[in-house]
């Protein structure tokens, strides 16, 4: 196929978003029409793509001599924009229904849409120039999400995310000249550094890895930069489920990928004290997140700790720098967005309808909001690694790769993922009992008010369990496809 | 000799001479006078430009008939060349931009003095660049000095006559090390016409005599020069200076008057002492330092300032730390870094001090930050082009910033001490975060909603076509940010190729 | 023929399933009133399923080896059934308790509630033990390990008091931490085993393991752990006499002498089936093993001697006694597994009757203290003679059947090469024993023989439903019959313990 389907599909939603504040729709229903209707077409564009994968690489623009702008199509970013690609429809389609309540839909709208185009980008990027450009975009247009609500927290938590994003963009920069400089810029499975040229600078080299790391982890809300993640649970539901799920933290995870496997390259970082000073922060996260999330009584920012420390399951695989720890990490990725993506939109129906935000609001609403409820307790279960569900395999997978390894701390490594297991239960299931059995005396009454949403949120709900339980009954073909990519597609 | 090669001295005369014509004639004329010199000057450069870069070396220009030793001559090459067209463009957009201000803020008696001061300014500026005699540089140094403080004290309140008085000290102090060292060099070499000082000095630095003189003289110089450009901790007349004084004088001063400074004392380094003599003497060190120092210090300051005009200004701080780091990094592409950055930071610092202008009236001319929330939504463009602005500070991709901040990285890298290069590296990212938090805050400020606020103040929509000549200085200034931002390879060329004609 | 492995699964998780959906539509729909209306329908379908299940699982555990695998999780790892000697033995046991308490249960839960809901749940759970006993490898066991966990929680909440959902909260995060702990092990078992099939004496990979032994053992030591929350044993007991008290009795009772046993099943096939006996035997995990199961023994029974409760007071029997199983499986030897698995069927039939026996006294006569008790003899003498009979039985006084068990264990404690500890262990037998006998008796004693006359009793009935009384004598009858006829089942238990030795 030809490579300016690539062009397409990234600027096809950038440029149809921007001027939905000025397009003169009639009411709502129109504006949601011309909505899914650009993220649906480009999303079958994507899948199109994907199935007639073009194989040559397209040069946009040039910066200077050494930073092009380009875009190619490898395995990791097929992973990567079919993901993108499947769920921000499911998303939009939540939004609407939730964003009945809010103000300033259209600009909202508007951002939305950009994003997927740049998210695009970002999959899409074919060298590390590229990606950067493009990844300091993602920042830019998802401040304004954040701040929708314009209340004081939002404004706060924008810009502490905003900070943070520049911070972590400017150490990744850092790490990008190590790499224009002793390396090329492309993207090649097993890295493009040349050590000849490198020489004794090796411990340079490595230390210009980790701030690529670092810089790139921050969007991953590694240790210590994670609080920005919690703080941006301010936004509406749409923002955090599918942003902060899905398209901004994922897209530091692939980057991380992209940066360990395809520029530095394992054989060069195995081993090293990088790979082991990256792996003890990654551990931390790990554990840390869950138990932050534990004490914490706000549902939103309950889930977006959780988040921290699952992203943390995808570096860890990461980090492992094993091919089979990169099949770990690609299905945690895939994986953990469906049921993220899952637990945010029941927290955000339960907030749409009933307004309640802290977990020792909602007792007895199982019985009153079955739907939601159900889907909430299902995808916990899969979060806490249930058999049967996806979450189990992407564990699996993960401690078969840090087995594999077979070094100390990869054996601490699934130490903290049990453990963090285990403060998943903690935090999921009180929600979930409580909900459907809020003890003897409950006088229902009270809940009177709470019900179901509409099938605009449920339809959403009901297919990311389905697609749980899909992948976890049925993981072998997606596995193998990441096999597939973990050799070199 | 072509035609051509006497543009340069045109240029110089004709800034010189309508200075005193614009006294005569009254406050309208003066403005069209003023411009229609500057746009002239601006043609002539580039067509030097041209010229240079299609002959491939530069030449030198006898002033009157005397020839070199004794005679003053000016030396023109692809970089002198480059600056001088871009300040041109530069110095015209703030004045266009600036005129409503002028008109606001000025007594109608005061209009055609300042037009004189802009005129004697630009023209030391173009002196400056193009002079070949260490003490004709001198001479428009201290012209350059005068008219910026009469640029200063043209709209007279207390801040503004206290600002120009602790300029002037600040100044004549530099200038006064600046003469010391010129006496100095003159005493050690015996000339006054820079590539026979040059000569002079090899054969000192070779033979090894005079040597501690000779890095006094150096020191002296830069010294001089470093107070003049604001380098931290020489700084502390600037925010005063830049903060209160009226808009056009204040992008022409952050964006053109110290970069004049430093552009000299890269000459001086050039073809005075001589790079490998300059690069001998550590002096390089101090520089890193000091713009190290200057880059945190700039930017912390600026966060704790509550008035955008005074936050805008300490970014300048910072910025020239940023120039005097690339030059402290001794290698030659920190020095091409740093000449990339004086235009860059030209093009967005007035771009900024322009857009601020926009937002502050927009928000009844205060300029504290709790009247300008939502100012992004009555003025569009302003708003707008603040944020390009402030995303050039930060260095985000597609903007001018991050091509500097790109080559500066690529210099430190390149540096043969890696404690230099880390260092180098680190206050970069802590600089980029720092400029972020002062910036991002002031943009996502401008674009919170604010209408009970605006209703309650009686604060005025300014539409594009209301404040015509600022918006056309904007765009003009945002046109070139992105060019920039994305075209700068052939600037870098050009600035590489006049560097090594400069020495 | 695998069909007859997958129906005593599949058909109780349908039914119950189909159970708990009418019973929540029903609470979404109807009012107060309407909720209190007993659904007739309810006994026959609950009956019946049992009766088909039983029979099912009975067919396919006894009528010759039979396996089927049902998918491929993944590759490699598939989900798949075997029936062996161990999993007949337990699906036997299971199902006899199930059915029996399942008839017992219906009187007794018309007096606390919610019928639907907890028999909905009561199928679910003999599905997924179904699955847990016929499990053909470590993953399917741990699936059904975990789905143990969640669908038994709800029985232990029933009666939806604070203190209930809090036991019920405790439960189940114990059970999550133990099994998270087992899938460590699994993990690591899964790269140093030839595979996680159950392979008579276990399939370690001898090669591979060379050199990694600490990971192995330390991976054994977790699943040990692990899988010894659910049967109670130190260091991560503590949810037990929480939850098991605070159960509706027929939940208790098969909480205590069933569902531990699910960890049992999981240690034996892991220690047995996976792993092998000689991969531990002399280790420190053998001893830290030993150590632990001897010290659940002898603390739950002290703690059960001070206990006034009397539903809590059989909570700790069962955490000792369930430890006597662990401690005849950690000392490795052919008869110390021959009394382990022995013991698996007597205390599931003995602590069944005691805790119906409890439940009996609750619904009977409101009584749930010990001390409360007195005199209760001359009202139900048929119940107390069969609490007796199972009180003797679980003391170990011959000819009841826990003499049998306990006189196997003491003999693979004395043929072990464990030295001290085996002797160490044979003392605390011993005095646990003692112990038990403390524990136990008085009620019977107090029971029968009282200064008080019967008119100052206060207990209001008699005897119990026949409903409740024939399981009670069912199973107190079965706690003697296979003392005094033991010999079939001490050979099949031989056998076993030979193939995996």
């Amino acid at each position: 196929m030809n490579a300016i389907i690539m062009l397409v599909v990234v600027l096809l939603p950038i440029l149809a978003g921007i001027p939905i504040p000025v397009l003169p729709f009639k009411n709502r229903k129109q504006l949601m029409c011309y909505v899914e209707g650009v993220t649906i077409l480009t999303s079958v564009l994507v899948l199109v793509m994907l199935l007639n994968r073009p194989t040559d690489s397209l040069v946009l623009f040039q910066f200077t001599e050494e930073m092009i702008l380009e875009f190619h199509l490898d395995g990791l970013g097929m992973v990567f924009a079919g993901m993108v690609a499947v769920l921000w429809p499911l998303a939009i389609l939540y939004s609407f229904e939730y964003m009945k309540h809010e103000k300033h839909e259209e600009v909202f709208f508007m951002f939305y849409t950009i994003t997927y185009g740049i998210t695009l980008g970002v999959a899409l990027s074919g060298d590390i120039v590229t990606m950067y450009v493009f990844f300091e975009m993602l920042s830019l247009v998802t401040l304004p999400l954040i701040m929708h609500t314009l209340t004081r927290e939002a404004i706060h938590a924008s810009r502490t995310y905003f900070y943070y994003m520049i911070g972590g963009a400017a150490c990744a920069f850092m790490g990008m000249i190590f790499v224009l400089n002793y390396g090329g810029s492309a993207f090649v499975m097993g890295g493009t550094l040349d050590l000849a040229k490198a020489g004794e600078n090796v411990n340079l080299l490595l230390v210009g890895y980790v701030m690529c790391f670092c810089g790139f982890g921050v969007k991953t809300a590694m240790w210590p930069c994670s609080s920005w993640l919690p703080k941006a649970g301010v936004a509406p539901t749409p923002v955090t489920a599918l942003l902060h799920a899905v398209a901004v933290v994922k897209t530091g995870a692939f980057a991380t990928m992209r940066v360990t496997y395809y520029t530095f390259g394992t054989e060069f970082l195995k081993g090293t004290w990088a790979q082991e000073f990256l792996m003890i922060l990654i551990i931390f996260t790990i554990v840390y997140g869950c138990s932050r999330g534990v004490k914490e009584t706000h549902l939103k920012r309950r889930l977006a700790w959780s988040t921290v420390s699952n992203l943390s399951y995808i570096l860890f695989g990461v980090i492992l720098m094993t091919p089979a720890g990169l099949v770990g990490a690609l299905s945690h990725m895939i994986f953990h967005a469906a049921m993220k993506i899952c637990l945010f939109f029941c927290a955000g129906a339960v907030i749409y309808k009933t307004g309640r935000n802290y977990v020792y609001e909602l007792d007895g609403f199982g019985r009153k909001m079955p739907c939601v409820f159900t889907c909430f307790t299902l995808s916990g279960l899969a979060l806490m690694g249930l058999p049967g569900m996806c979450g189990f395999i992407s564990k699996w997978n993960l401690a078969q790769a840090a087995v594999e390894s077979g070094t100390v701390l990869s054996y601490v490594g699934i130490v903290a993922l049990l453990i963090s297991a285990l403060l998943t239960a903690l935090y999921i299931m009180p929600v979930s009992v409580r909900a459907f059995f809020p003890g003897k005396g409950f006088d229902y009454e009270k809940i009177s008010d709470v019900e179901d949403p509409n099938w605009m949120i449920c339809v959403p709900l009901v297919l990311l369990v389905i697609v749980i339980f899909y992948f976890g009954l049925h993981s072998q073909p997606i596995i193998d496809a990441f096999a597939a990519v973990a050799s070199g597609m | 000799m072509a035609f051509v090669q006497n543009l340069p001295f045109i240029c110089i005369l004709l800034s010189l001479f309508t200075g005193p014509l614009s006294s005569i004639l009254s406050g309208k004329m003066t403005k069209k006078l003023n411009l229609v010199m500057i746009t002239a000057v601006g043609i002539m450069s580039a067509m030097v430009l041209a010229f240079t870069v299609k002959s491939g070396e530069a030449y030198t220009y006898m002033m009157g008939h005397f020839p070199a030793p004794w005679g003053n001559e000016i030396r023109v090459g692809v970089l002198e060349a480059l600056l001088a067209t871009v300040f041109s463009v530069i110095m015209l957009l703030c004045i266009v931009g600036g005129s409503k201000e002028r008109e606001e803020e000025l007594e109608s008696t005061k209009q055609n003095l300042y037009y004189i001061m802009a005129n004697l300014l630009f023209c030391s500026l173009l002196a400056l660049i193009y002079t070949n005699d260490i003490f004709t540089a001198y001479v428009f140094v201290e012209i350059n000095t005068i008219s910026a403080c009469g640029l200063i004290m043209i709209r007279q309140n207390g801040r503004t006559i206290e600002a120009s008085m602790r300029y002037m000290i600040m100044s004549l102090l530099g200038s006064g090390l600046l003469l010391l060292g010129i006496c100095f060099l003159y005493d050690l070499t015996g000339h006054l016409l820079m590539s026979n000082i040059k000569e002079q000095v090899q054969i000192l630095a070779a033979t090894g005599e005079y040597q501690i003189p000779l890095l006094v003289c150096i020191t002296l110089m830069t010294v001089g020069l470093a107070i003049k450009s604001a380098l931290y901790p020489f700084h502390t007349w600037l925010p005063d200076a830049y903060g209160y004084s009226t808009m056009s004088s204040s992008a022409i001063l952050s964006s053109l008057v110290s970069k004049g400074y430093i552009i000299l004392l890269i000459k001086i380094y050039y073809r005075v002492i001589g790079i490998d003599v300059i690069r001998a003497s550590k002096i390089t060190n101090v520089l890193f330092v000091f713009g190290l120092v200057g880059m945190v210090m700039g930017s912390v300051n600026a966060i704790k300032e509550n008035n955008i005009r005074r936050m805008i200004a300490y970014s300048s701080v910072a910025q020239i730390g940023y120039i005097y780091m690339g030059l402290g990094l001794g290698s030659e592409i920190g020095v091409i870094a740093s000449v990339f950055h004086i235009l860059s930071h030209a093009a967005s610092k007035a771009l900024l001090f322009v857009a601020a202008s926009g937002i502050t009236r927009a928000s009844g001319k205060n300029k504290d930050f709790a009247s300008l929330t939502g100012a992004g939504f009555r003025n569009r463009l302003a708003g707008i082009a603040f944020t390009i602005g402030s995303l050039s500070m930060v260095g985000f991709p597609t903007f001018a910033g991050f091509i500097s901040k790109f080559w500066f990285a690529q210099a430190a890298f390149e540096n043969a001490n890696h404690t230099k290069t880390m260092l180098a590296l680190i206050v970069l990212i802590i600089s980029t975060v720092l400029n972020a938090l002062y910036f991002m805050k002031t943009v996502i400020r401008i674009y919170t909603p604010a209408p009970a606020l605006a209703k309650e103040k009686n604060y005025q929509n300014i539409t594009v076509r209301g404040q015509a000549p600022k918006s056309f200085a904007m765009i003009c200034f945002v046109a070139m940010n992105f060019m920039l931002g994305m075209c700068s390879d052939p600037i870098m060329k050009l600035i590489q190729s006049g560097l090594e004609m400069f020495g | 023929m695998g069909i007859w492995i997958l129906l005593p699964i599949i058909l109780p998780i349908v039914t119950g399933m189909y159970l708990l959906i009418s019973s929540f539509l029903k609470h979404l729909k109807s009012t107060e009133s309407e909720l209190k209306t007993a659904d007739g329908s309810l006994k026959p379908v609950v009956l019946l399923t049992l009766i088909v299940s039983v029979a099912a699982a009975f067919y396919a555990s006894w009528t010759g080896d039979k396996s089927i695998t049902l998918f491929y999780l993944m590759k490699d790892i598939p989900i798949c059934f075997k029936v062996d000697a161990v999993a007949a033995l337990f699906v036997t046991v299971v199902s006899i308790v199930w059915l029996l308490v399942g008839f017992y249960a219906f009187p007794y839960m018309s007096h606390e509630g919610e019928e639907k809901r907890y028999f909905g749940f009561y199928l679910v759970v003999y599905g997924v033990l179904m699955g847990l006993n016929f499990s053909g490898n470590l993953v399917t066991l741990y699936l059904f390990y975990e789905l143990m966990t969640v669908t038994s929680m709800p029985m232990v909440l029933h009666n939806g008091s604070r203190e209930a959902i809090m036991a019920a909260l405790k439960y189940l995060f114990y059970s999550m931490c133990g099994a998270y702990m087992a899938l460590f092990g699994i993990f690591v078992l899964n790269k140093y085993c030839d595979t996680l099939a159950f392979v008579a004496g276990g399939s370690l990979n001898t090669v591979l393991a060379q050199g990694n032994e600490t990971i192995i053992l330390i991976a054994v030591m977790a699943m040990l752990i692990g899988f010894g929350v659910k049967a109670g044993m130190l260091p991560l007991h503590a949810w037990l006499p929480a939850a098991h008290p605070v159960a509706p009795a027929p939940a208790s009772a098969v909480l205590s002498s069933i569902i531990v046993k699910g960890g049992v099943l999981a240690i034996v096939r892991v220690v047995y089936y996976v792993v092998g006996a000689d991969v531990i035997r002399g280790t420190w995990v053998q001893y830290a093993w030993l150590i632990l199961s001897l010290l659940t023994v002898f603390m739950g029974s002290m703690l059960a001697y001070r206990e006034p409760v009397f539903k809590k007071r059989l909570a700790y029997s069962t955490v000792s006694q369930v430890s006597y199983i662990l401690f005849g499986l950690a000392v490795l030897t052919p008869a110390g597994i021959t009394g382990a698995l022995l013991h698996v069927v007597f205390h599931a039939f003995i602590k069944c009757t005691l805790f119906l026996t409890a439940g009996i006294f609750i619904f009977q006569c409101g009584k749930s203290r010990v001390d409360e008790l007195e005199g209760i003899g001359k009202c139900m003498p048929k119940t107390l003679w069969c609490y007796t009979f199972a009180a003797l039985a679980l003391i170990g006084i011959p000819p009841a059947s826990g003499f049998i068990s306990k006189w196997y264990l003491a003999q693979g404690a004395f043929d072990s090469q464990i030295g001290i500890l085996g002797w160490g262990g044979i003392v605390v037998l011993l005095l646990s024993a003692l112990l038990t006998a403390g524990y136990l008796l008085p009620i019977t004693m107090k029971g029968f023989f009282t200064e008080k006359k019967t008119e100052e009793l206060e207990f209001e009935k008699g005897e119990p439903p026949m409903a409740m009384l024939m399981p009670l004598m069912i199973l107190a009858f079965l706690a003697m019959i296979l003392g005094v006829l033991p010999s079939g089942m001490i050979d099949y238990a031989a056998q076993i313990a030979a193939t995996i030795l």
